[in-house]
Order: structure tokens, then sequence, then C-alpha cells
């Protein structure tokens, strides 16, 4: 694989979802007119919102969207609802598949594995399922991805929960997925933090992709 | 003119896709890049964009649908005046959806902008694919894009990415032998010692320059060189030798004739690029394109028996193979305009693969109502075929070569042309039966190739 440049953005502090949205949109569209631009990698954490996929069923938002408490945004990517909240870590890549493999199914299962691989550092045994894109312990959900593409320059990515309020997900039916249990990283192994997991993710997507990160 | 927009493969494992959402509604103007539709398949989506300037004309599938790649799914015009002709010709023909879909749809669609309103949707249609020309597929440009890149980057055919990571084979360290370096499948399985295959049976009016199509296709038996015996020797004739010889001694006895044609192939080439990598092999395509011509043309699909002419049901479409230690078979493509292209190319793979394990069941090579046979790969410019008894013709197709070509208003420009020559039983088929099968038969190639798709 190629040695390719990825600007990579990792903000301490809580993000407001719609700016990292528009930022992702920025470096996917930079990518479009012109591949010599570099990829775009962010991992952070976002305020609560909850975001639905453009072939989202509306039925699985269990309140109502005049609701006035909640952020909703209708995002470019496949997937049902979901949802975000400090403690859990998102990761938004924008990278461009062709330089890797034009195949979304391939990419999905390259997310897994690397959420796999990061959640493995921590000594958390996980699995992904097979027709239920994400990945699990057991049977609870610890990570979710919903990616969206464009001429072959991927937009979104995963979240992983790591010590967040799993009530928020009630509100939902996450994914689209009936009684679907979550968890948290943090009931697996006592001694992370969030900011460890920030580190793996980093390295883990750096490997696996073979970047050379710049920072912004 | 109307240009077709396809089910797009995200996936090398995708069959089918979603269509989540169309972006334009019908008469929408959209401009080339532009994203028309959104397709999902697991939790991913993806844009389709136009390839070019022009208006959204039909909507053939609705979102929330699902459908084939490959399948034609909407319809966008270059002129706004030939919105309204290219609705007619899809009003009356009702979508595969079914009622409950559409009011599931629509239901769906309450909290947002309703996407497609349901007059659309009633006049959308199955697929109608009247466009003169085919639509670069967007997979294609991106391939162009990808290919025209620096050299620093790893380019590498589809089908060479595939047998690298099938075969564990380091593409960074494969020397590519195609255009700007790029690493063919060929290079691929030299790389990983495997004999590159030359491909001995029909798969192309092209000569074998695109060598990963071909695989598991007959291959020439290395050692042996061109012969089944050293010099000196005299060796008997296998038991499907034989038969081939009994065969074309029966032909004797038939009086047959030859008609030739030349046919343009450009547009047949460009619509091959697009399909190829949903799998679609060279001889399901013209195997259609017969068999569709045929359907018009029954007196070409005959053959003379002693109570007179006799019609087949069916219209089965024989194609040659060469065995590699001697003889032929025609394994049979039964109905081909009853099955989409998709599905005939897998049928076709599915059959030679049999053929060379010699595993046919007998109907499955005797039963051909006509039969093809291609030497296009071998680069040959034109050839006649003997005729296989019990049928009233075959056809012989020769390579697609680029020729000079004088055009009727004088000008002078290169296109590929394969000569395509009809041998045919006179008792059955005359001269006009077959130039006049010869003729629709080359304009459905030279003008509508991409209707081959159904």
């Amino acid at each position: 694989m190629v040695n390719r440049t990825a600007i990579i953005k990792q903000p301490d502090n809580i993000s407001f979802f719609n700016d990292v949205y528009k930022l992702q949109k920025e470096y996917q569209e930079a990518l479009i007119v012109d591949n010599s631009n570099p990829d775009f990698i962010w991992i952070g954490e976002h305020q609560l919102c909850y975001t639905l996929g453009r072939g989202s069923n509306y039925d699985n938002l269990l309140f109502s969207l005049n609701d006035n408490n909640y952020d909703v945004f209708k995002i470019d990517r496949g997937g049902e609802v979901t949802c975000h909240m400090p403690g859990q870590l998102v990761t938004y890549l924008v990278l461009d598949l062709n330089n890797f493999n034009k195949d979304l199914n391939w990419y999905l299962r390259k997310i897994e594995e690397i959420i796999i691989k990061i959640l493995g550092t921590f000594n958390i045994d996980c699995h992904s399922r097979e027709g239920f894109t994400g990945v699990w312990i057991g049977n609870k959900k610890i990570a979710s991805i919903g990616i969206g593409c464009k001429r072959w320059i991927t937009i979104n990515g995963f979240s992983i929960n790591i010590d967040c309020e799993l009530e928020n997900f009630n509100k939902i039916v996450p994914c689209g997925i009936e009684n679907c249990l979550m968890a948290n990283m943090i009931d697996y192994n006592k001694n992370l933090n969030i900011q460890e997991v920030k580190r793996i993710v980093k390295k883990i997507i750096q490997e696996e992709f073979n970047f050379d990160f710049v920072s912004k | 003119m109307s240009h077709e927009i396809f089910m797009p493969a995200l996936s090398s494992t995708m069959t089918e896709g979603k269509i989540v959402e169309w972006l334009k509604n019908p008469g929408d103007k959209v401009e080339r890049g532009e994203s028309v539709l959104v397709v999902e398949s697991d939790k991913a989506d993806m844009d389709v964009e136009s390839f070019q300037d022009g208006y959204l004309a039909a909507v053939l599938m609705p979102a929330g649908s699902t459908a084939p790649v490959g399948e034609t799914i909407g319809l966008i015009v270059e002129n706004e005046d030939e919105i309204a002709s290219v609705q007619d010709q899809n009003k009356g023909n009702q979508p595969e959806v079914s009622t409950s879909d559409q009011l599931e749809l629509v239901s769906n669609k309450t909290e947002e902008k309703p996407v497609v309103q349901t007059e659309n949707i009633n006049k959308e249609a199955e697929v109608v694919l009247k466009s003169e020309k085919p639509v670069p597929s967007f997979k294609t440009d991106q391939i162009n894009a990808a290919t025209s890149n620096v050299s620093s980057r790893i380019i590498a055919s589809p089908r060479a990415k595939k047998l690298a990571s099938q075969m564990g084979v380091d593409l960074a360290k494969v020397h590519g032998s195609g255009p700007h370096g790029r690493i063919q499948a060929d290079d691929i399985l030299k790389a990983n010692g495997q004999p590159v295959s030359i491909p001995w049976i029909g798969e192309g009016g092209s000569p074998a320059s695109i060598p990963g199509a071909n695989l598991g296709v007959e291959s020439k038996p290395e050692t042996s060189g061109n012969s089944f015996g050293n010099p000196g020797e005299t060796v008997q004739f296998n038991t499907l030798q034989k038969a081939v010889n009994k065969n074309m001694e029966s032909s004797l006895d038939v009086p047959c004739f030859r008609v030739g044609y030349s046919i343009n192939t450009d547009k047949l080439d460009n619509f091959y690029k697009q399909v190829k990598q949903n799998g679609v092999t060279m001889t399901a395509l013209l195997v259609k394109a017969v068999a569709k011509t045929l359907k018009k043309h029954p007196q070409v699909n005959s053959s003379f028996s002693e109570n007179g002419i006799s019609y087949p049901e069916n219209i089965n479409v024989a194609v040659a193979v060469a065995m590699e230690d001697g003889g032929l078979i025609t394994p049979v493509l039964k109905e081909p305009c009853n099955t989409d292209l998709f599905e005939l190319s897998r049928e076709w793979k599915d059959l030679v693969q049999r053929s060379r394990s010699k595993q046919l069941e007998p109907d499955e090579y005797s039963m051909g109502t006509f039969t093809l046979s291609n030497l296009g790969m071998f680069g040959v410019d034109r050839f006649d075929a003997i005729l296989p008894p019990g049928t009233g013709a075959i056809l012989a197709i020769a390579s697609s070569k680029p020729t000079v070509v004088a055009n009727s208003d004088g000008s002078i420009s290169v296109k590929k042309i394969m000569q395509v020559n009809l041998t045919a039983d006179h008792r059955v088929i005359y001269g006009a039966d077959g130039a006049s099968f010869l003729k629709d038969l080359a304009s459905l190639i030279e003008d509508e190739p991409e209707t081959l798709v159904s």
C-alpha cells in the first residue's frame, strides 16, 4: 500500500456536530476537485445530537421532530438513526478509496476490523456480526458505522461508546434494530480513558491505511 | 438523445442496490458531475452523478426500490424538449414495484420533501432502452481518473487487484505491463508463477488483449504445441473428434451459401467496457444480439427436415468451443432473449467451465437452433464456418479491427470493424433472409448495444 498524507484533527474540546460535518464536506469536495489533495481524519466528541442517514426511517426516532430539546441532523451516510454525545469517540474518515479499494463492502469490513483492533488493545473481546454492520460485545453494540461516498471519496465513519450516557439511545431505535442493547468500553476495562483510546484510534488508523499524518 | 443511469456496483460482492433518494425530479436540469440520486448498500451510501449536462427525463425505479447492478434506473436527455417524448415512451409500462411499496414510499416521505411525486411513480417504467449512445458510467470515469494519475501510486486493473488479493501477491512488487505501467491480471499471474492463459474460445470481437476477462476458459496446452501427435505419427481420432468429423461430413449433403457483413463495433466495445466489470462477457453480448435478431428473423432460426421447413419453438444459441485435447463442443445458451445479460454471462461461464471438465449434459450441447463461431481473439479478419447438422445457419465472427472507413458524406474515419459471415442451408434460408438478418444484427450492434442488457 502506498503512503498517503492525511490531515488529522483531534480537538480536546467537545465539537458542534454541524461544524465538523461541514469540515468533512469541504475536504471531500477538495478531493473531488483534485485528487492530489490530502485525506482527512477527525477524531473527537460531540455534544448530544441525533443523526439520520439519507435513507433512514423516521419511525426509529422515538421523539417528535418538533421537540426542540434535541438536535437532529440528516446527513450523507447509509444506515439508520444514531446518537452522539460526550464520552463517545467519533472518528470521521474522508478517504479517497481510489487509492485503496473501490469497494464499499471492503471499506465497511475494514472499519470493523480497525475497531476490533482498537478494542483489542484494551483487552476487550469483541466481534462483527454478519448482516449487522458495527462491532459487538456479545449481544451489545459497542461501535456504530455509517458512511457516505461520492466518487469513491468517503465521508463520516464510526463511533465507539467509551463512557457515555447510554440512556440517550433510548430515545431512538439505534441503527433500526429493535431492542438493541448498547455498551460502553469502560464497563469492560475500568482503567481506560478517552484520551488513551483516541491515541490508539489514531495509531491503528495510521497503520491500517498507511498514512503520514499532518496535524492541523 | 437519452442517456441511461445504471445501478452502480458499490462493491465487488454487491448484486443489487437500494435507491435511497432521487435528488432530482423528472424534468429537473442536471449538470455533469452533479449528484442525481443516492444508492445504498449496507451502511454505506453513494452519490450517483450525471455524466452530462441535461435533464432528468425519467425515473425508472422509484426511491425505496431495489434494482440489480447494471440495471437502468433513470434516463437523462440532452435537451429540454426531449423530456416529453422520453416520458411518453415510458408511459404505460408499470414499474416492478408493488402497490404497497409505493404507498410505503409516499408515507415515508411525509416528514420531508416528497422526492418522487405519485404522478411520476405511475409514469415510471420498466427498463425501456431507447438511448442511442451508451453513457460512460461513473466507474469508467473513475478508472480513467485513477490511471491518469501520478506514477507514485499503484495502478492496477480491478481484476488484477482481486487476483492479487486472492493469490496473496503484493501489488507493489509487480511490474505492470499495461498502459502507463498499469498492472493487469496477467502480470499478477506471472508474478505468482502461473502460466498466462491464452483465450482459446471466443471471448470477443476484440483480440485477446483483455486476458483477465478470459480466465477460466480453454487454454492451449503448452507442451504439445499445436498438434496432437509427434512428427511421423498417426494418432487415432478420439470420440469427440470422430463425432465432429461425422457432423462436418454431413454438411457435404447440404447446399450452403455464405453472406458476409462488416459491423462497426465502436459502441458495442464502449458498452462492453461498462458492463465487463459486472461480469458480462463478449460471448454473452454477441449471443444476446444474435438471439434478439433471430427473434425478428425466424426463418434464419429454421432448419431443413424431410417434412418441410422446421421452425423450432425456441431460440437456442450454440457457441463453438475448442477442446484442449482435440475436437470441439457447442454448449448451448437456451432462450437468451428471456435471460438478462448478467445471468447469461454467468450461464456461459458455467457452461465453459463444465465443458472443459466434460461435465455437460447432452441437452446442454445438442439443442442449439443456431450456432456462433468466434475466432475474433486470434485477430483473424474473416473466415467461414461449416454448418452443423440439424440447423439452418451458423455465424462466423472475426476480429474487430481499427479500419479506415469511407463515410457516406465523403469523409474518412477510423472505426472498429468486425466481419461476420453467415453460412446457411439454401433449402430453407435464402440470400435475402440471410442478408436482412445481418443488416438488423449490424444495426442492433452499431446503434443500440445497450438494449442488450435485458
